[in-house]
This record gives structure tokens, C-alpha cells and sequence, in this order.
């Protein structure tokens, strides 16, 4: 949670055009959602009324992700599971 | 695993020969009878991999950053009585088990299973002490008798060369663990107490000519192993003593620093697998025909050990670069290498427990009778393991990946701002440890083969 510089930074493979960077602590992100969830986890106490509005709307957006996410690794758990019973009937 | 794996392989046989005990616990854990004989091993591989991707998934669904942070966060303070007194019998405990090993290593009986400086070099020390280093804590800097001996002598506090930083200890472990895979290490007192008191020498040189501090923290394989492994432990040393949860100690950033370090972590966990590979019937069959072919038998197992240990830093390298890509992040490469590095040590301790358990508790009464009478040994003893303790070694293994999943789990989350970006960033890793689970719990599976050409 220390509020630190990050001297190093590399793009990643398949970079934006224009990197979204906090001005608080230079770190940059690939879009303004990864930035506003950043500003919001490191630099909370400091945000602006505009700040923490961003974070707040990045939240419930990363929300909706997160539960699409978990149907699908939901979704997975159960092959894996099903499947190993059904090699298992099979095999044993 | 050689030398002394071949000290339990001998044990039990001589017992074997004995009382003609049938279906015993074959080599240590090797037979694995525990397992199932109506699962084909293919399956039981492929169990084990979607135990480790399953698990993943489930780690998955934890996404609240604040309970992660406070799981991991937790920690208590522990009032041991008498810590000083502890210290200073602990450091007394190990100096004179030094003197112990080289005396009866050197003077003792020259049968490996009679000498008390075998037993407890390998059944005390490697697989004993070295399992309380990651189930209770690391206490070695006290037990250290190097580091003891070396704090009352002079130092002439050379400045140690930064770009060597922890290289040494890279070089100096994948060294100690040829040495015990193609060396009499374990067969002969003797040759034991020479390489310790080798190793003694240039210890207390190198202590001496670069500080106390320098040399252990830094140089020394054998204390950066204890120390990475320390940090699986729940106790730790913080101004006293504390607990923490087991593992949690690997998801702090400020572990693993550098590029070398990284590789130190990457060979603790490769020649654990190392040890364990040699010793299996396709190792034999493959040393045996290239040493038909030509080949000198101790070149073909450096040139294994430095080929592996080459293909698992490109594998953690390129997980490390996939992680990047998934994550879609500036952090750097390195940055990511250095914070997923840590886990590892989880899984090398879960693998050094299923390897090393059965071993100990088979030559501990032997261990017992040899130091009440080191220099006229009574017979040994065995310990005959029941059928089911095969299965219960290779749970460890997958145990450890576990705890390395949810450690890696939790540094995602405090490196990435993305929760998807943080499980994404997990992928490659992912994939990674689902097959070295896949070949651990294979060799681990596999009968013992005594490794060819080896003394
Ligand atoms: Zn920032």
C-alpha cells in the first residue's frame, strides 16, 4: 500500500497506443479501468471527487466480469469433475 | 537420491533377508503401494493434474482483495520461555554434532547402516531436521555450526562482489546435489567426513575472509535452502517468535530480488526432481544405453543435472513472459519472475516430504541405536511402513501444490489491479504446475532402480 514510483515499466505484447499512466505514481495500465481500480486500491485516501467516481463505476464493472468468470470456471469445475467420474466408470 | 537413498534401500533389504517379510514397503516411498491397484498410472497421473487445475479454479472464486490481504496478513506473536537459553543450546547442539559427524565419520565403524555420522547426516539431518525447517520453522541460523564457530572468529570483511550476488549459492547447490547423486557420500564414513570437513574449510574461510553475515546470507547453498524453506513455516523469527499461516511468508514482496535468486529457487525445486528421476527404471535404461554408446558415466550425470535444471529455468521464463502477455501489464518481466518465484518453494517442500518422510521414519530407530553407542553400533532396526503410507507421501506432493496456488493466488492479486487480470496472470503457472505435478507424482510412483554406475 506504500505509495512508491515504478522506474521500471515494459509494455506488454500488444500495447494501446497511448498508455493510461496515474499521475500519482507514474505506474502505467492499458486502459482507463485498470487505472481507476489502481488509483482506487493504492491511492484512495488522495482521489478526487472524479477519481473516485471512476473507481467506483471500474468496480461494478470489473463485478459483472468477475461473476461471468466464475459461471464459466463453474462451468469447468464440473467437466473436470464429471469427466474424471465418467473415465472412472469407464477405466476401474 | 543415490547414495543415500540406496542407505533404506539396504536397510530394508538386510531386514527382508532376515525375517522374510513379504510385500513390505518396497524402496522408501518408491513402490507407492498405497495407491490403488486398479488405477491405471496414467489415470492416477492425470488425477493429479486436475486436482492441481481444479484447485486453481477454486482459488479463482476467492476474489475479495481484503480477506486475501488479511489471511495472509495474520500473524501472532509466540511467548517462548527461555528464547536465549534456547539459542545458546542450539547453537551448542550443533557444533558439537559437527564434531560428532567428522569424529565417528573419520574413527567410526566403516559400514554405512553401523555409523552413526552417515545416519545422521542423511536420516537426521537432510530428511528429519530438514522437514522441520518448513513444518516449524527455520532454525538453522541458530543450529548453524558453521555460522557459530565462524562468529568467534576474526573477519577481514571484504567487500563481496555484487555481481556475483547469489550465483554462488546456485552453482554451490547443484555441486552438493551431483555429489550425492555420483559419490560414495552415503556408503562410506570416511569419504563423508572428508567432504564435511571440506566443506568446513572453505565455509570458514569464505566466512572469514567476507564477513559472518555476507557469507551466510548470501553464499552459503545450504542456508539459503533452510532459509526459502523457513518461509513455508508457520513460525518465524520477528523479534522473538511469531506464527503465521503456512506459506504465507512466500507471498511478501521482498523475497526473491534478483535474477539469481530466482534461478536459487528454480534449483531447489529441479534438483529435488533431480533426485528423484535418477533413480528411476527409465533413467536407468536411458544411462545405460548412452553409457554404452560412449559416454563417461559422471559427464552424462553433471550433463543431466545442468540440462534439466536449463529446461526448467526456460520453462519458468517463458510462464513468466505468458504471464505478462495474459495480464496485458507494464510490470516488467523480471518484476513478475521474482514474485511468482516464491511458490515454488512450497512445491519443493511438499515434493521433499513425500521423498523424504517414509525414509526417515524406516532408518530413525536405526539413527537412535547408532548415536547411543556410536563406536560399537547395535544391529539395525527397521521401521516397516504399512501399505496405505505410499498414498499418504504423494498427498504431499499434491499438497504443495496447493499451498504454492493459493500463495501465487494472493501475489497476483497484490501485484495486478484487474481481479481477471490477476487469474489470468495465473494461466501459464497454471499449466506449468499441472505437469510438473503430472512428472513429480510419476517419479515418486515409479519402483526404485538403483541409478547405474554410480559407486
Ligand atoms: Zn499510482
Amino acid at each position: 500500500m506504500t505509495e512508491h514510483t515504478h522506474p521500471r515499466q515494459t509494455p506488454p505484447s500488444d500495447p494501446p497506443e497511448e498508455p493510461a499512466t496515474c499521475s500519482y505514481c507514474g505506474e502505467k495500465f492499458v486502459d482507463e479501468q485498470l487505472l481507476a481500480l489502481h488509483r482506487g486500491i493504492e491511492h484512495e485516501p488522495r482521489l478526487s471527487e472524479a477519481e473516485a467516481d471512476a473507481y467506483r463505476a471500474a468496480r461494478d464493472a470489473e463485478r459483472e466480469d468477475v461473476r461471468l468468470f466464475r459461471l464459466k470456471a463453474l462451468a469447468a469445475l464440473l467437466f473436470i469433475y464429471f469427466g474424471f467420474i465418467f473415465v472412472y466408470a469407464f477405466v476401474v | 537420491m543415490t547414495a543415500r537413498r540406496r542407505l533404506a534401500f539396504t536397510l530394508v533389504g538386510v531386514l527382508l533377508g532376515v525375517v522374510g517379510t513379504a510385500g513390505a514397503h518396497g524402496a522408501g516411498l518408491a513402490s507407492a503401494s498405497g495407491r490403488s491397484l486398479a488405477v491405471p498410472t496414467w489415470l492416477f497421473l492425470l488425477t493429479g493434474g486436475g486436482v492441481i487445475g481444479a484447485s486453481f479454479l477454486l482459488a479463482s472464486f476467492v476474489t475479495d482483495r481484503a480477506f486475501i490481504r488479511r489471511v495472509h496478513g495474520w500473524r501472532r506473536a509466540v511467548a517462548l520461555p527461555a528464547l536465549r537459553v534456547l539459542t545458546g543450546v542450539g547453537r551448542v547442539v550443533g557444533v558439537v554434532g559437527l564434531l560428532f559427524v567428522l569424529v565417528v565419520g573419520f574413527v567410526g565403524p566403516q559400514e554405512s547402516l553401523y555409523n552413526a555420522a552417515i545416519l545422521v547426516v542423511w536420516a537426521g539431518w537432510w530428511s528429519g531436521y530438514a522437514m522441520t525447517t518448513y513444518l516449524v520453522g527455520n532454525t538453522w541460523p541458530v543450529l548453524n555450526p558453521w555460522r557459530s564457530i565462524a562468529t568467534v572468529l576474526p573477519s577481514l570483511d571484504r567487500p563481496y562482489p555484487d555481481r556475483l550476488d547469489a550465483w554462488p549459492s546456485v552453482v554451490g547447490l547443484l555441486a552438493l546435489i551431483w555429489l550425492e547423486v555420483v559419490s560414495p557420500v552415503a556408503d562410506q564414513p570416511r569419504f563423508l567426513a572428508s567432504i564435511v570437513a571440506g566443506y568446513t574449510v572453505i565455509t570458514l574461510a569464505g566466512a572469514v575472509v567476507f564477513g559472518e553475515e555476507t557469507w551466510f546470507e548470501t553464499v552459503d547453498p545450504v542456508s539459503r535452502v533452510f532459509r526459502y524453506f523457513g518461509r513455508v513455516a508457520p513460525l518465524y523469527a520477528d523479534d522473538g517468535v511469531s506464527v503465521r499461516l503456512p506459506g504465507a511468508g512466500l507471498s511478501e514482496a521482498k523475497l526473491v530480488t534478483s535474477r539469481a535468486e530466482v534461478a536459487f529457487v528454480v534449483a531447489v525445486l529441479w534438483v529435488t526432481t533431480y533426485d528423484g528421476l535418477v533413480a528411476t527404471p527409465l533413467w536407468r535404461r536411458y544411462a545405460v544405453a548412452v553409457v554404452e554408446g560412449g559416454v563417461p558415466p559422471n559427464l552424462l550425470y553433471a550433463a543431466a543435472l545442468v540440462v534439466g535444471y536449463l529446461v526448467f529455468l526456460g520453462i519458468y521464463r517463458a510462464a513468466a513472459k505468458a504471464s505478462k502477455r495474459r495480464a496485458r501489464t507494464y510490470v516488467p518481466v523480471e518484476d513478475l519472475a521474482y514474485r511468482f518465484a516464491p511458490p515454488l518453494v512450497a512445491i519443493a517442500a511438499g515434493y521433499h516430504v513425500a521423498h523424504f518422510l517414509g525414509y526417515f521414519l524406516e532408518l530413525s530407530p536405526t539413527l537412535l541405536g547408532t548415536l547411543t553407542a556410536p563406536l560399537s553400533p547395535p544391529e539395525p532396526v527397521a521401521l516397516l511402513l504399512p501399505a496405505w503410507f505410499g498414498g499418504l507421501e504423494l498427498s504431499f506432493v499434491i499438497l504443495g501444490h496447493l499451498l504454492a496456488i493459493w500463495v501465487a493466488h494472493a501475489a497476483a492479486y497484490d501485484i495486478f489491479p484487474g481481479k481477471l487480470q490477476a487469474i489470468r496472470s495465473q494461466y501459464a503457472t497454471t499449466a506449468a504446475m499441472v505437469c510438473y505435478t503430472i512428472v513429480s507424482l510419476w517419479i515418486v510412483s515409479q519402483p526404485y532402480a538403483v541409478p547405474p554406475y554410480v559407486s
